[in-house]
C-alpha cells in the first residue's frame, strides 16, 4: 500500500505568469504521480495556496487536480499551513472540504485547558489521521503545548500532519526560522507528515519524521539550491513505512554565480555574455555579488544579456549583494527603525546632493510612504491621499 | 532584644564572652556589641566552660556527687559556673559596614543580631539568592543575595560532602536567579536533576530550556548536534592525543573545514602524509567518542551527533543563554569525555561570541553568563590541566573580562589548582568533614576563615558559609528546601481547528 505526501505548494506564489504556471504544473505532476504510483491517499501538509484567497484561475486548476484523484478513488487528507489562513482564520481548504475534495484532519476540542485531538479514519485502510494547522509566528506552538497526549494513545496505524519547523532538524540556511522542539509532536505515530521547511527531510525517530520540501521552488534561492520541487511516496510494507523522496523535474536550471569584485560593469557584461551558452528552455539564474571596480550595477548591459538568452524558459537575476564603489554599502549600528533611517539618510547625504533640504525631504517622504491604508478607506482614496501628501511635502 | 553575655577578656580575633545563665549561645551565632556610635558584629567560633572553682575543686566536688552524696549541689551554681564563648569580630558598622579594626568595649553587653542591625543586606541589582542569614542554628528573615553581574562573572565555587545539600543549593540558586537576575545559565547536568523531569525542578519556569538525548518531555529539545559543529579545539580535555595525532586532526580541519570529522573517519585524501597508525588511532578514538560507525562506506551516527540534524542546536542554545535564559543539558547518559566535549562545544561558542561583543562594544548590554559544572575537578582538576588547558580553565582565568563565569560544584576543591581556586571569588562552603578540603577552602577564601575550621566541619545539611569579595563578611546562611512555585497558565484560544 502506498500513499503520497506533499507540502508547501504555495500555488499562486510566483508573480511571473510563466513560473506561476510551472508551479501549477508541479501540482499536476504530483497528482499524476499519485495516479501512476496507485496511492491510496494523498497528504497535504499545509500551504497548498500561497494566500488565503487564491486567484480564481489557480483555484480552478487545483479543483481540477483534486477532482481527478477523487475520481480515481484517492482520498486527500490535509491541514492548513501558515499561508492558507487569513488573519480572521478563514481558509480556502474549507471550501475544498465542503466540495468533498479533501478532508481537513486538524480537528480538536478544548477539554479543561487541554486540547483533545480527534482522529479521522481512512475507512479503506483503517489508518488514523490527526493533525494541527500551521500558524504564522509559531502561534501553533500553543496548540502543541496544550495537547492532551493521553487521548492520542490509541492502537492502530497513525499519521500526524503538521506544518511547522522542527528545531532539531532545521537546515543551516533556516537557522533563524522560528521552530519548535520535536518533543512537542505527540508520541506514538508511525509517520509525521510535515511541511513548512522548504527542504526535504526524511528521518527515522520513534516514527518517520518527513518533510517533502516544496512542490516547486518558491524563489530564486530555492531554485538555485533545490533545482526541482519534490514529494514523498511512502510504501507501507507489513506495517513498516518506507518513505522515498521523488523529485519533480519540470525545467532545467542554468546557474551563473559570479564574483564581480574588481571587475568593471563592462567586464561583467562581457563575462556574462560569454557564460550564457545552451540556455534554451532552461530557467537561467544569474547571481552577481561583490563590489564593482568601476561603473554602476545599472551599467551592466542586462538587455543584451537577456537577448542572448532569449530562448531560455525564463531569466532571473539577483544583484542584492552587488555594489558599486560609487554607491557603497553603508554600515549602520543597530537601533530603532527611526535611528537606522536617520543614520542611513545622513550617510547618503554626504555622497549625493540632488536638492536643498535633502535630509528633511527624505525623512518626510519616508514618513508619508510608511502610512497604511485606513480602516474602510478604498484603495483609490488611499492612493490619492498619499499622492497629495507626497506632492505637498516636496518643495524644491 | 536582651543581653545574653558580657565581654570579659581576650583580644582581637578572640573576644571572650561570659554567657548569661538563662541564655544559650551557639557555635556560629552572630552577636552584637553596641556603643552609641557603632555596632560591632561578632561571631562565635568556639565554646568552652568557665568556672570560679579551680579544676581540682571541680574534680573533687564531682567525685563527691558521683560516689557519695547525689543530692550535693554547688552553692550559686550558675554564678560560679558558666559557658564562655570565643568570638571574632566580623563587621563594624558605623555609617558604612567595614572590616572591624577595634575591640568591643571591655565589659560591654552582647546581644543577639537582629534584622535591623544589617540593613545593607538588602537586595542588590540582579540578585542571586543563596539562602537566609543564619545565626547559629537560627534562621533570620534576611535574604542573602549576591550582585549577579559581579558574582557570576567572578566565578562561584560550591563545595560540600555528599548529602550536605549541594544539589538543593544549586537548584535554589538557579531557580531564583533564573527568575530574578538578568543572567544566562548553562547547566551541564550529569545527574539529570535540575530540570526535574520526575521531581521538583526548574521545569515550570518559562525561562528554562531543557535538552536531553532521550525522550525529552514535551516542549524540551532532543539533544542532537551536527557533526559539523565539532572543531578540533573542542576536543581539548575530552580526548588525549599525541602531538602527531593533533597534527593529523589539524590537517584534516584545514583541508576539509567543517567536514573534517567525516573526512578523517572516511580517511579521505590529504596532501600531507601521516603515519597510517596515527590516523587509525585518531579515527578509532573519534568513532568511539562520537558513537559513529561506518556502514557501506558511509557514516552512521548512533549517538547525539548527526549528519542530518542538529545544525542549529549550538546556536539556539547560545542564543537562549544570551537572552538570559537557563539552558539545562542532560548529560546523565554520557561518558565523562562526551560530557566534556558537549560542554566544550557550547562554552567555546559562548566565549567566542562574547569576545566579539567586547570587541564591538556591545558587551555592556549583554547579560552575564554562568556555566554550571558539576564535579568540577573533571575539567578543572590539577591532573587534567597538566595535560593541557581547556575552555573551562580559560573561562576560569579570563572569563571575567567577557562577562562569563563558572559555578563549579565539587566535593574535592583541593584537586583544583590554587590559582583557579583563588580566582573563584565567591565560595559557598557547606559541611565538609575532610580536613584537607577545608584547608584548601580556607586558604583561598575571600575572608579570613582560619578560626572557622571547626564550624565548617560541623555545618549541618543546608547550612553554609559564604565567603565572597562581594559580601562585607563571611556570611553564615541556611539554604531553604527547594520548592518551585507553580506559574499560572493563561487560557488560550485555538483558531483554525474544527
Amino acid at each position: 500500500m502506498k500513499f503520497a505526501h506533499i507540502a508547501d505548494c504555495h500555488l499562486g506564489g510566483w508573480r511571473e505568469p510563466k513560473l506561476q504556471q510551472l508551479n501549477l504544473s508541479a501540482f499536476m505532476a504530483a497528482i499524476n504521480n499519485c495516479l501512476t504510483e496507485k496511492v491510496e491517499f494523498l497528504l497535504i501538509s499545509g500551504d497548498l495556496f500561497n494566500t488565503s484567497l487564491p486567484p480564481i484561475d489557480i483555484l480552478k486548476e487545483v479543483v481540477t487536480g483534486l477532482k481527478k484523484i477523487k475520481d480515481n478513488k484517492i482520498r486527500v487528507y490535509a491541514i492548513a499551513g501558515s499561508h492558507d489562513y487569513s488573519p480572521s482564520g478563514k481558509t480556502m481548504l474549507d471550501v475544498l472540504e465542503n466540495a468533498g475534495l479533501l478532508i481537513n484532519v486538524a480537528k480538536a476540542v478544548p477539554v479543561e485547558n487541554k486540547l483533545q485531538l480527534e482522529f479521522t479514519k481512512d475507512e479503506k485502510t483503517g489508518i488514523l489521521f490527526a493533525g494541527l494547522p500551521g500558524r504564522k509566528g509559531m502561534l501553533d506552538k500553543s496548540y502543541y503545548a496544550a495537547l492532551d497526549r493521553e487521548s492520542l494513545k490509541v492502537k492502530g496505524t497513525k499519521i500526524f500532519l503538521f506544518h511547522t519547523a522542527i528545531s532539531e532538524y532545521k537546515p543551516k540556511e533556516y537557522e533563524n526560522m522560528e521552530s519548535m522542539a520535536s518533543s512537542f509532536l505527540p508520541e506514538g505515530f508511525d509517520y509525521y507528515a510535515g511541511g513548512h521547511v522548504h527542504e526535504p527531510l526524511i528521518v527515522k525517530q520513534s516514527g518517520w519524521l518527513v518533510m517533502p520540501g516544496p512542490l516547486f521552488p518558491n524563489n530564486f534561492a530555492e531554485l538555485e539550491k533545490l533545482v526541482h520541487g519534490s514529494m514523498v511516496i511512502c510504501e507501507i510494507l507489513e506495517s513498516k513505512f518506507v518513505p522515498k523522496l521523488i523529485k519533480i523535474p519540470l525545467v532545467d536550471i542554468y546557474k551563473i554565480n559570479m564574483d564581480c569584485n574588481e571587475k568593471s560593469s563592462e567586464h561583467v557584461t562581457g563575462e556574462l555574455l560569454a557564460a550564457l551558452d545552451e540556455t534554451e528552455g532552461k530557467i537561467v539564474l544569474i547571481r552577481l555579488h561583490g563590489t564593482l571596480a568601476s561603473g554602476k550595477v545599472t551599467d551592466i548591459d542586462f538587455p543584451s544579456i537577456y537577448k542572448k538568452a532569449q530562448n531560455s524558459f525564463f531569466i532571473m537575476r539577483n544583484t542584492s549583494k552587488l555594489h558599486s564603489k560609487d554607491f557603497e554599502e553603508i554600515k549602520v549600528k543597530i537601533g530603532s527603525v527611526d535611528e537606522v533611517e536617520k543614520r542611513i539618510i545622513e550617510e547618503h547625504d554626504s555622497k549625493t546632493h540632488l536638492f536643498e533640504n535633502e535630509k528633511d525631504i527624505v525623512r518626510k517622504l519616508l514618513m508619508i510612504l510608511s502610512k497604511e491604508k485606513a480602516e474602510g478607506e478604498t484603495k483609490s482614496a488611499y492612493e490619492d491621499r498619499i499622492l497629495e501628501e507626497f506632492t505637498n511635502s516636496i518643495t524644491f | 532584644m536582651g543581653v545574653i553575655g558580657k565581654v570579659i577578656s581576650g583580644g582581637f580575633g578572640k573576644v571572650i564572652v561570659r554567657q548569661k545563665a538563662s541564655e544559650v549561645i551557639e557555635l556560629g551565632e552572630l552577636l552584637v556589641s553596641e556603643t552609641p556610635s557603632k555596632k560591632l558584629i561578632l561571631q562565635v567560633y568556639d565554646l568552652l566552660y568557665g568556672s570560679q572553682l579551680s579544676q581540682q575543686n571541680l574534680e573533687l566536688v564531682s567525685g563527691l556527687k558521683l560516689e557519695e552524696n547525689s543530692d550535693l549541689e554547688l552553692m550559686d551554681f550558675s554564678m560560679r559556673n558558666y559557658p564562655l564563648a570565643l568570638l571574632k569580630g566580623v563587621l563594624e558598622i558605623q555609617v558604612i559596614p567595614k572590616m572591624p579594626k577595634t575591640l568591643p568595649i571591655f565589659f560591654s553587653d552582647v546581644r543577639r543580631l537582629e534584622e535591623k542591625d544589617i540593613p545593607f543586606f538588602s537586595s542588590p541589582k540582579n540578585p542571586v539568592f543563596l539562602g537566609n542569614l543564619r545565626s547559629g542554628t537560627k534562621t533570620l528573615n534576611i535574604e542573602v543575595c549576591l550582585p549577579g553581574d559581579k558574582a557570576l562573572t567572578h566565578h562561584i565555587l560550591i563545595s560540600a560532602q555528599t548529602g550536605k545539600g549541594k544539589s538543593n543549593l544549586a537548584k535554589v540558586l538557579l531557580y531564583k536567579a533564573t527568575k530574578d537576575a538578568n543572567a544566562g545559565f548553562l547547566v551541564l547536568d550529569p545527574h539529570d536533576e535540575y530540570f526535574g523531569r520526575h521531581e521538583d525542578g526548574l521545569k515550570n519556569l518559562k525561562k528554562t530550556m531543557y535538552f536531553s538525548p532521550s525522550n525529552p518531555p514535551p516542549g524540551s529539545r532532543q539533544l542532537i548536534l551536527s557533526l559539523n559543529t565539532i572543531k578540533p579545539s573542542h576536543l581539548e580535555g575530552a580526548m588525549y592525543l599525541s602531538d602527531p595525532q593533533w597534527q593529523a586532526i589539524a590537517a584534516y580541519s584545514r583541508a576539509y573545514k567543517e567536514d573534517w570529522v567525516e573526512s578523517l573517519i572516511l580517511e579521505k585524501e590529504l596532501k600531507v602524509l601521516f603515519n597510517e597508525a596515527t590516523i587509525n588511532v585518531v579515527k578509532r578514538k573519534l568513532m568511539q567518542l562520537l558513537d559513529i560507525r561506518i556502514i557501506e562506506g558511509k557514516l552512521v551516527t548512533k549517538g547525539i551527533f548527526s549528519t542530518s540534524g542538529g545544525n542549529s542546536t549550538v546556536r539556539d542554545i547560545v542564543n537562549e543563554i544570551e537572552n538570559a535564559k537557563t539552558v539545562i543539558i542532560d548529560t546523565s547518559s554520557f561518558s565523562k569525555n562526551l560530557e566534556v566535549l558537549i560542554g566544550s562545544i557550547i562554552s567555546s561558542e559562548i566565549f567566542k561570541k562574547y569576545k566579539r561583543y567586547k570587541q564591538s562594544g556591545q558587551l555592556k548590554d549583554k547579560p552575564a553568563i554562568s556555566i554550571v559544572i558539576e564535579e568540577a575537578p573533571r575539567v578543572l582538576g590539577k591532573d587534567v590541566l597538566e595535560k593541557g588547558s581547556n575552555i573551562f580553565s580559560t573561562i576560569a582565568r579570563e572569563g571575567r573580562k567577557f562577562k562569563i563565569g563558572l559555578i563549579a560544584i565539587t566535593q574535592l576543591p583541593s584537586l583544583i589548582p590554587r590559582d583557579i581556586l583563588a580566582n573563584m571569588n565567591t565560595k559557598i562552603i557547606l559541611g565538609t568533614e575532610m580536613a584537607n578540603e577545608r584547608a584548601a577552602l580556607i586558604a583561598s577564601a575571600a575572608q579570613d576563615l582560619t578560626s572557622d575550621d571547626r564550624t565548617i566541619a560541623s555545618l549541618d545539611t543546608g547550612e553554609a558559609i559564604v565567603t565572597s569579595s562581594f559580601l562585607k563578611m563571611a556570611v553564615p546562611i541556611k539554604i531553604p528546601l527547594f520548592k518551585p512555585v507553580e506559574e499560572s497558565n493563561q487560557k488560550i484560544n485555538y483558531p483554525g481547528l474544527k
